[in-house]
């Protein structure tokens, strides 16, 4: 029963446990299963994506990547973009919706870089809260800005992702809610219209696991 | 997928399908001697790599399950069974249509065109790439194939060389043979000419001496008829010369 729009959102099981969360195990289910060293197509093609996005992520890097660095974030990228897709489908809790998921994705990664920057590496950090090129009395407000900025970089990252993903379930809700008191005739209309939603939808969830990925790689980009 | 696995039979001992095939991996002998004795392959056979994804209908429903309903409802069971139960959900309202279930038609719709349209494309694609990554794996091998291929055709090459050396020292030979037969020719002809020179000189010996012996007999008789002409017949021989003369003066003055 609907209470309100979002409630397609809440976390529901039979039993008391928050169980749906396991929906975000579902994406293990979709990795290859690899035995032959012979690749089979799927393995071939979940592979060459792994390869593209870590030349990609080592060329964001730079001159500082060193070996095993795109790793974290090739793992990031795939766990949120199963965790995307697969809430598409329906009956299947979307996990990435929730700020409890991608907060708990966003915090660790940039408290943990924040941290071994300003230990390790503090006079390089102050350096980056001003760009180059800054005009002489520019330069205070600079700090301020890039410190604010700086500081609200988890936010970003983990509302981002929440909130593409809950608008744009919304508004398949809200579509497929008016298929019921259509006529058979408009329907394919809807389907129509759906179909169209749900092809922008699937280039929504692989962009922004994406664009999450990218952006904590070009984060750690910084702090080495 | 799990189904598939719980309800696989057990393969008996297949060959397992490989990369390529020399004459060492089929020969029996080697094949026997690769195999460890304590190994149990009947029980725990070797597992055999699939070439072409399982067998489903409708797209996504695997046909064991179809199997699985054959011997007691025979080839429409499932059919049966799986209309039944839809109507059956969708009357009793225990499925209810609302928005998910749009979301799900559609996304049935775009999944179905897209498997039957850009399918074969993909995996056509797909596939080359895996046999180009195979090809790498394959190259170290291939490599060294073709290398003692090349090294065979070489060895040809150097046996037929070494034949065209026999043939060359036939020529050699031949060559000396001309030689020494163009030195003996020379001598041959030496020798004609030493032999000729010393009968020319024989010969000249000869003349020489009939010349002499010639000269001289002429001289002796000269000498001798000189010798034996005496004053009388001298006196003679003049008187008698005188007289033919007077004779034949008397003869031209007569004729004149």
């Amino acid at each position: 029963m609907m209470a309100n729009l979002f409630s397609i959102f809440d976390p529901a099981s039979t039993l008391s446990l928050p169980l749906n969360w396991f929906a975000s195990t579902l994406g293990l289910f979709l990795l290859p299963w690899v035995y032959w060293v012979q690749s089979n197509r799927y393995h071939k093609m979940f592979s060459m994506i792994s390869n593209q996005l870590h030349l990609e992520f080592k060329t964001l890097v730079g001159p500082a990547s060193s070996q095993g660095h795109t790793l974290i974030f090739i793992s990031l990228f795939m766990f949120i973009l199963f965790n995307n897709l697969l809430g598409l489908a329906p009956y299947v809790f979307t996990a990435s919706s929730h700020l409890a998921m991608t907060l708990s994705l966003a915090m660790p990664l940039w408290f943990s870089f924040m941290i071994y920057g300003w230990f390790n590496h503090t006079r390089h950090m102050l350096a980056h809260l001003v760009p180059l090129g800054t005009p002489g009395i520019l330069m205070p407000f600079m700090v301020l800005i890039e410190t604010i900025s700086n500081l609200i970089r988890p936010g970003t990252l983990a509302v981002r992702l929440a909130a593409n993903m809950i608008a744009g379930h919304l508004l398949l809700v809200l579509l497929g809610n008016q298929g019921p008191s259509l006529s058979s005739s408009l329907l394919s209309f809807l389907l129509g219209t759906q179909i169209l939603l749900l092809t922008l939808e699937g280039a929504v969830a692989v962009i922004q696991s994406y664009v999450f990925a990218v952006l904590a790689t070009l984060y750690s980009s910084e702090v080495v | 997928m799990l189904s598939r696995i719980a309800l696989k039979p057990v393969r008996s001992a297949i060959q397992p399908i490989r990369l390529t095939q020399t004459s060492a991996t089929t020969n029996a002998a080697s094949a026997a001697v690769a195999e460890s004795p304590e190994r149990d392959l009947v029980n725990f056979p070797r597992p055999v790599r699939q070439e072409l994804p399982g067998k489903v209908r409708l797209g996504f429903i695997p046909e064991e399950w179809f199997q699985f309903f054959y011997a007691k409802t025979g080839v429409t069971g499932p059919y049966t069974f799986g209309l039944g139960l839809t109507t059956y959900l969708c009357s009793k309202e225990i499925y209810i249509m609302e928005h998910e279930f749009y979301t799900g038609l559609s996304i049935a719709i775009m999944g179905i065109y897209a498997v039957k349209k850009l399918g074969p494309s993909v995996a056509t694609y797909l596939d080359k790439e895996v046999a180009k990554s195979d090809a790498e794996m394959n190259a170290g091998r291939d490599l060294a194939i073709e290398q003692c291929k090349n090294r065979v055709v070489a060895e040809k090459v150097e046996q037929d060389r070494a034949l065209a050396q026999k043939m060359l020292f036939e020529a050699k030979r031949e060559n000396v043979a001309l030689q020494l037969e163009a030195a003996y020719r020379e001598q041959l002809i030496k020798v004609f000419a030493e032999t000729k020179k010393r009968l020319d000189y024989q010969v000249e010996v000869q003349n020489v001496q009939r010349n002499l012996e010639q000269r001289h007999i002429v001289d002796w008789v000269l000498r001798s008829v000189r010798a034996a002409v005496t004053p009388e017949q001298e006196k003679a021989t003049l008187s008698q010369c005188i007289a033919n003369i007077k004779s034949l003066a008397q003869q031209n003055t007569a004729r004149i």
